[in-house]
């Protein structure tokens, strides 16, 4: 019996002495030309670029392509895989001419046959966002550089074409004459991007690799990434961590405070950028108490934006609008807090404290800034005599709730994030304020004629007349905030990004959310 | 004892009752079944009774009205309650447990390849649990009531008690990121799967490097796999030092001690030769209840070691309300449990055959 306890306490101490002195063999990130992407959540749950609606967006944006690219920063759609286009006076009729240099990973030469397969199977499919293409009514190839695509009715098809989901360009003879749908569940791909797919197994750690495609019509320099990894990393300590020992090249989330200590960490570099991810208090105006405006102006005026932001410590940006920064149509349309107005109106609309008013508010479970803004808002309004049942509940369930067909069912306060698919505004008011039988995602129930005439128009008017969209945009937010007092945009969510210093080239562009574009980075 | 002074028929009689070997299985195996299909049916219906719909789980947070008709089709959301559990019975029967809402992937699949890493870090969690925890609970049986029995008791229960993800943190930051003596995340180091690639067999990594003579991944492992392993093995190793230092006191009370001491045998010869084996009877059975609480336990740990375990993949499930997900997991650990159970069980009635009645 002594000889074992010996004998295992031997091999013990063996195995500690050896794998401590094994060392930390350094992850091939930035020593090699391997960019490390440390990802808070698993990647790839579809690999089928006509309806991936998910994570691997991330992914996928170095994999694939679509005609063109959205600048956020310029508010300018840039070309990609078209070199140009046209449209007609009436919006209706886009021509797209393409490069004439590109070829698919299968080896397939890019042309407008296969831009037209690749958009008429993702309609087809319709799944994930392919609703992008509704209003396309055709799609004509007059030549192999030529696309020309009639609509129903006019959008800016530009921007439609920018998407970062639903408007890919992939080789749609991949399989040959398999099933294609079945092909790319293989974990394969069919893109034009720089990278193309090299291992994934799923639930593992290092979850996708990537490796450069060599005949890529943007070229290679050494000053390249040649591969690319996704590091599922649930936790941001340890994230962090990681990144401080060179482990990964970007971390695409941090805490305010790491992200503070961060930007003195020798070796780091850090991005700070609003998103277009806004966080909407949408307001009963059907039913309930809040069905009455000076009861939802009071709620407005007793919201102190500017507090909840600063509570967040620097993970959230003023939203002074529905539309945020970087997308056309953008300006001030808020609603000053004022506690003694609101009060005067609450009394004003029979509420008093011999006659409390009740609200009900759900909002996302687990969400701890959701959870910030609804005890912040719980203060407030108990100090004006109302008292806040806030519930925080799965989307799904609280959804459901928003949706049911009772209306005594339903909430008074509906708080939900809202994002844009691609980078028009039309995506908040076409889904959350345009009037509905049944609601969906107009979970402020708002039925306002001239609204619904604003989206009705406002398609065609980006189509054709952007800068006068722009004041129709920015006039709609304010009749939707101010007049109806439908909403309170809360605040935007900002993407606090770390990553290596040694590299250049990173931009955070916010209608690709937590993208890195890895071609466009050069090593020092 | 009692069978020595019994009448001769009774002690007959006595023997007769006492069922079989098969008998006793059999009768565990049927509670074990009765347990198992407990837990499918009330998970599944808990899970369809939660507010909400799975098909919007499955359809996307955006998506459309047609694309949540069609997942609620393709799910059979719509069909009775009673036929939805028949389907999910039915597919159990045939190894379905059903395709994860999250991952996309079946569930026996997803599984299949996070259940292998967790019990590769429990195992050997438990293996340093028994390493370090029995040692220490017979130093401090040896030494009870001094100094050194206070120093393992308090550590022990510091060990029990210490919260596992501050544990995970504080080690994380202190012998990876300042001491750099450990990885700080992950399985092995990647960079290996380019220069001396696995050959998956069981999923479980040290195993497979192990058997294929992998040397470089199975270093790479053990070296990333001491520190989660050391966090999730705090608790059993507290637990194991604690009941070993108790049953050997209670042991040491035996009048087979005394009559050892009389002899002329050493304290801590007696504690081992003597004492341990019938001591260390309950600390085996308690073992192997350890081994499923702790599978259950490591969720945190995997999380903050990227170790891709159960627990990462639980705690992902319910992130976005995976259902299928969730009910895979929980008939796992339900199994789990059962087969620790019926484990303890059978070691009991080999060690003592008596049990076998009860």
């Amino acid at each position: 019996m002594k000889r074992m306890w010996t004998l295992l306490a031997g091999v013990l101490a063996t195995t500690l002495a050896l794998t401590a002195c094994a060392g930390t063999t350094r992850a091939p990130s930035s020593a090699g030309s391997t960019f490390t992407y440390a990802f808070h959540l698993n990647v790839v749950t579809e690999w089928d670029p006509a309806v991936s609606y998910s994570n691997e967006s991330i992914a996928m944006a170095n994999l694939y392509e679509s005609l063109t690219r959205y600048d956020a920063a310029a508010k300018k759609v840039e070309p990609l895989l078209a070199t140009s286009w046209t449209k007609s006076a009436d919006g209706r009729r886009w021509t797209f001419t393409l490069r004439d240099d590109v070829t698919f990973h299968t080896g397939r030469k890019l042309d407008s046959t296969a831009v037209k397969e690749s958009i008429e199977r993702t309609k087809k499919l319709a799944g994930g966002a392919a609703y992008i293409w509704d209003p396309v009514s055709s799609i004509e190839t007059p030549d192999p550089t030529t696309v020309v695509f009639d609509l129903a009715y006019p959008v800016a098809l530009d921007l439609v074409a920018s998407s970062g989901y639903g408007a890919y360009v992939y080789d749609t003879q991949a399989a040959g004459t398999g099933d294609l749908a079945a092909w790319f569940k293989k974990a394969k791909d069919a893109g034009t991007g720089p990278y193309t797919v090299d291992t994934w197994t799923a639930g593992a750690e290092t979850e996708l690799r990537l490796k450069a495609y060599d005949d890529y019509w943007g070229g290679w320099t050494d000053q390249q990434y040649r591969a690319v990894e996704f590091r599922v990393t649930p936790e941001v300590t340890t994230a962090w961590q990681l990144l401080q020992r060179d482990d990964v090249s970007f971390v695409d989330r941090l805490t305010p405070q790491i992200f503070e200590q961060a930007t003195t960490t020798k070796g780091v570099g850090t991005s700070e950028t609003s998103s277009f991810q806004n966080l909407l208090a949408l307001y009963n105006t059907a039913s309930g108490p809040m069905a009455d405006i000076r009861v939802r102006r009071a709620i407005q005026m007793l919201t102190d934006t500017k507090a909840i932001i600063s509570a967040l410590h620097g993970a959230a940006a003023p939203a002074d609008g529905l539309i945020p920064p970087g997308l056309i149509g953008e300006g001030d349309a808020s609603v000053k807090p004022d506690a003694t107005v609101a009060k005067k109106l609450l009394a004003d609309a029979g509420y008093d404290a011999g006659h409390p008013l009740r609200l009900s508010l759900t909002y996302a479970q687990g969400d701890k800034d959701q959870g910030l803004y609804v005890t912040l808002l719980g203060s407030a309004l108990k100090a004006a005599g109302v008292q806040l049942d806030a519930r925080p509940m799965q989307w799904d369930a609280q959804w459901t709730r928003g949706k049911s067909a009772d209306p005594s069912q339903r909430q008074d306060i509906f708080v939900m994030y809202w994002y844009p698919d691609y980078a028009d505004p039309l995506s908040w008011f076409a889904n959350l304020f345009k009037s509905a039988k049944d609601p969906y995602f107009n979970l402020a129930y708002l039925e306002d004629a001239s609204v619904d005439a604003s989206v009705a128009s406002l398609p065609k008017e980006t189509a054709i007349a952007p800068a006068q969209a722009a004041r129709s945009y920015l006039d709609l937010q304010r009749r939707i905030v101010v007049d109806d007092a439908a909403v309170t945009p809360l605040y935007l969510i900002k993407y606090q990004r770390a990553y290596s210093a040694d590299f250049t080239g990173y931009v955070d562009n916010p209608a690709y959310p937590n993208v890195v574009f890895v071609h466009d980075l050069r090593t020092k | 004892m009692t069978t020595a002074t019994a009448h001769p028929v009774a002690v007959r009689r006595t023997r007769r009752r006492s069922p079989g070997l098969g008998r006793v299985l059999l009768r565990r195996l049927a509670h074990a079944a009765v347990v198992v299909a407990g837990v499918v049916c009330l998970t599944f219906v808990i899970a369809r009774q939660l507010p909400g719909d799975e098909a919007v789980t499955a359809a996307g947070a955006r998506a459309t009205p047609e694309q949540l008709a069609a997942a609620r089709e393709r799910l059979g959301l719509d069909d009775p309650l009673p036929l939805q559990l028949w389907h999910y019975v039915s597919g159990l029967a045939r190894g379905d447990l059903g395709t994860s809402l999250h991952t996309r992937q079946p569930v026996v699949s997803d599984l299949g390849r996070a259940l292998p890493a967790s019990l590769e870090l429990v195992g050997s969690a438990m293996v340093l649990a028994v390493l370090i925890g029995l040692p220490l609970g017979v130093i401090a049986a040896r030494f009870a009531r001094r100094r050194t029995d206070l120093a393992v008791r308090t550590g022990s229960m510091l060990l029990v008690s210490v919260p596992v993800f501050w544990l995970a943190l504080a080690v994380q930051l202190l012998l990876s990121t300042k001491l750099g003596w450990f990885p700080v995340a992950g399985e092995y180091d990647r960079v290996l799967d380019s220069t001396s690639p696995l050959t998956v067999y069981t999923n479980i990594t040290a195993f497979d490097a192990l058997i294929t003579g992998n040397w470089p991944i199975l270093l790479s492992t053990l070296h990333h796999l001491v520190l989660p392993a050391l966090v999730v093995a705090a608790y059993p190793t507290g637990v194991v030092a604690q009941m070993t230092r108790a049953a050997l006191i209670e042991e040491s009370q035996q009048d087979h001690v005394r009559m050892e001491r009389a002899l002329g045998f050493r304290p801590l010869e007696i504690l081992l030769r003597f004492s341990l084996r019938p001591a260390i009877s309950p600390v085996l059975t308690l073992l192997a209840l350890i081994f499923a609480y702790t599978l259950v336990n490591s969720v945190l740990v995997e999380a903050i070691f990227n170790w891709p375990g159960i627990g990462t993949y639980t705690a992902d499930a319910i992130r976005s309300v995976d259902t299928p997900a969730i009910a895979g997991v929980t008939l796992v650990i339900a199994l789990v449990y059962v087969t620790a159970n019926l484990a303890v069980d059978l070691t009991q009635i080999a060690i003592d055959p008596r049990t076998r009645k009860s």
